[in-house]
């Protein structure tokens, strides 16, 4: 079953046409690598799946329902990493996950106990200092811990490992390879390596068109054959 | 309600640990111990100063203080209390929107009119506790030193004050929803204050408009009634309203955060 759908979507800002019929979707633990110059739209496609932007036409739905501009309910089964995740300076990670939990509605024993599994998984068990003082990786790895606290079916990373360095890149990748097991992945980047290691999927944005699309053996195949 | 409180917590939280409460504690307390100290310290710096005022040839007169004294300090100092405080929380969103941490939270499900509603909840708390802070102090002071009672409509006067600070909260809220720079939501509140005090200046209108509850300071020496500010209080609640319901419909069509 496909959790995330786009059917024909349009996006303009002003007369400049920033995504144009734009259609695809995710399945169920998959990695989708969404991939396209700096520009290119994915930010913004990113930002009408999570009802951040209000689309011109088209349809986009997560897990079979329709996202809706403003106060988008869907987004109780996506978990979004911003490219460059930005928390509450004053708070500790697990004050700041915390009050994810309570703002995503998630029952506090349970919470807690999220809380601890993800702080392991990201690799920031220990750290108890303000999150002011965390370092780019680290904010990446809490990122990716709030993105994954509700146990969403999707979940949306938008260029995660762009800014970081090749040992930081290596380990926010084999935590979202681990964590494919249970949620399918949006993944906007513009590094290729980065998608050929770790997606099933792929997706090139160009112009704000889908110039192609199909698993990473199909597009190698068609890339031979085109020379 | 559970997102409402978690965020109220979140804004409390952010005030303690970046100083602002302290900051605010601290101001306010100043505010309301100038008051009567103002009023106490004003004969013997008259006082102090009549030699060289009699070289200049002028005489200068016993003066008497009381209570009246105090509560007009109060109100000259009110300007710089609310201004402060607008000053203070004039980022509450623009922050948000400059930083993005906004996005994490509605990507998180909160509803956007639950953040402006929190937001205000906050701002307009600080704002009550402040204010009773410096009208608890001057008034203590005051009936310690001198005499509350001799002065009328106290009550009606504070609320009056009280109701102009709410107003122009809501108007900085509004604001906030409007604008993305603290300078832009200072300069249009502090611009739609001075259009209304102009506006003001045109006879019969005035005490339809929230600036005119700062008239009613005339009342504490029983120049006018009660009555006479009904309309002004009406509509001040009223534009209250307004500018939250507002900043709720602005903020719900943002797409800037």
């Amino acid at each position: 079953m496909d959790i995330l759908t786009l059917s024909d979507v349009s996006k303009a800002f002003g007369s400049k046409k920033i995504i144009d019929n734009l259609s695809f979707s995710v399945g169920e633990h998959n990695i989708f690598g969404f991939i396209g110059q700096n520009g290119a739209g994915k930010t913004t496609t990113m930002k009408m799946i999570l009802g951040l932007l209000k689309i011109d036409s088209g349809e986009i739905t997560v897990n079979g329902e329709s996202v809706k501009f403003g106060n988008a309910k869907t987004n109780r089964e996506i978990g979004y990493l911003p490219d460059v995740p930005e928390f509450y300076g004053f708070m500790t990670p697990k004050e700041y996950l915390t009050f994810c939990g309570k703002i995503a509605g998630i029952e506090k024993k349970y919470c807690d106990k999220r809380i601890e599994e993800l702080i392991k998984l990201v690799g920031l068990n220990g750290v108890n200092k303000r999150i002011s003082g965390f370092s780019r990786g680290m904010k990446q790895r809490l990122g990716i811990a709030q993105a994954l606290l509700g146990n969403p079916k999707l979940l949306i990373c938008d260029e995660p490992t762009s800014a970081l360095d090749p040992l930081g890149r290596k380990e926010i990748l084999d935590i979202l390879s681990d964590v494919k097991k249970h949620t399918a992945i949006l993944l906007s980047t513009h590094i290729l390596s980065d998608v050929e290691r770790i997606c099933d999927k792929i997706a090139f944005l160009y112009n704000g068109k889908l110039a192609l699309s199909g698993t990473i053996d199909e597009v190698k195949v068609f890339i031979m054959e085109m020379g | 309600m559970k997102q409402i409180s978690a965020f109220i917590q979140k804004e409390l939280l952010e005030c303690m640990r970046t100083g602002k409460c302290i900051f605010m504690l601290i101001l306010f307390v100043i505010f309301g111990i100038m008051n009567p100290a103002f009023a106490k310290l004003t004969p013997w710096l008259i006082d102090i100063m009549s030699d060289s005022f009699s070289n200049m040839g002028l005489s200068v007169e016993k003066v008497t203080v009381d209570a009246l004294t105090s509560w007009m300090q109060f109100c000259k100092n009110y300007p710089f209390t609310i201004i402060i405080l607008l000053l203070m929380f004039c980022n509450t969103l623009s922050a948000e929107y400059q930083t993005g941490t906004l996005i994490n939270v509605i990507t998180k499900g909160m509803n956007r009119w639950k953040i402006v509603l929190s937001k205000s909840i906050v701002i307009f708390a600080f704002w009550t506790a402040g204010y009773l802070l410096i009208f608890g102090i001057t008034y203590g002071y005051n009936a310690y030193f001198w005499d509350n009672n001799i002065v009328s409509c106290l009550a009606f006067f504070a609320v009056c004050y009280y109701l102009a600070g709410i107003w122009l909260i809501s108007l900085m809220i509004f604001m906030s929803t409007v604008f993305n720079s603290n300078s832009s939501v200072i300069l249009s509140v502090g611009g739609i204050f001075l259009g209304i005090y102009l506006i003001g200046m045109l006879p019969k209108i005035d005490k339809y408009l929230p600036w005119y509850l700062l008239d009613s300071s005339k009342l504490l020496i029983n120049d006018g009634s009660i009555s006479d500010y009904r309309f002004a209080v009406v509509i001040t609640i009223l534009s209250v309203i307004i500018n939250i319901v507002a900043a709720v419909f602005c903020f719900s069509r943002k797409s800037t955060l």
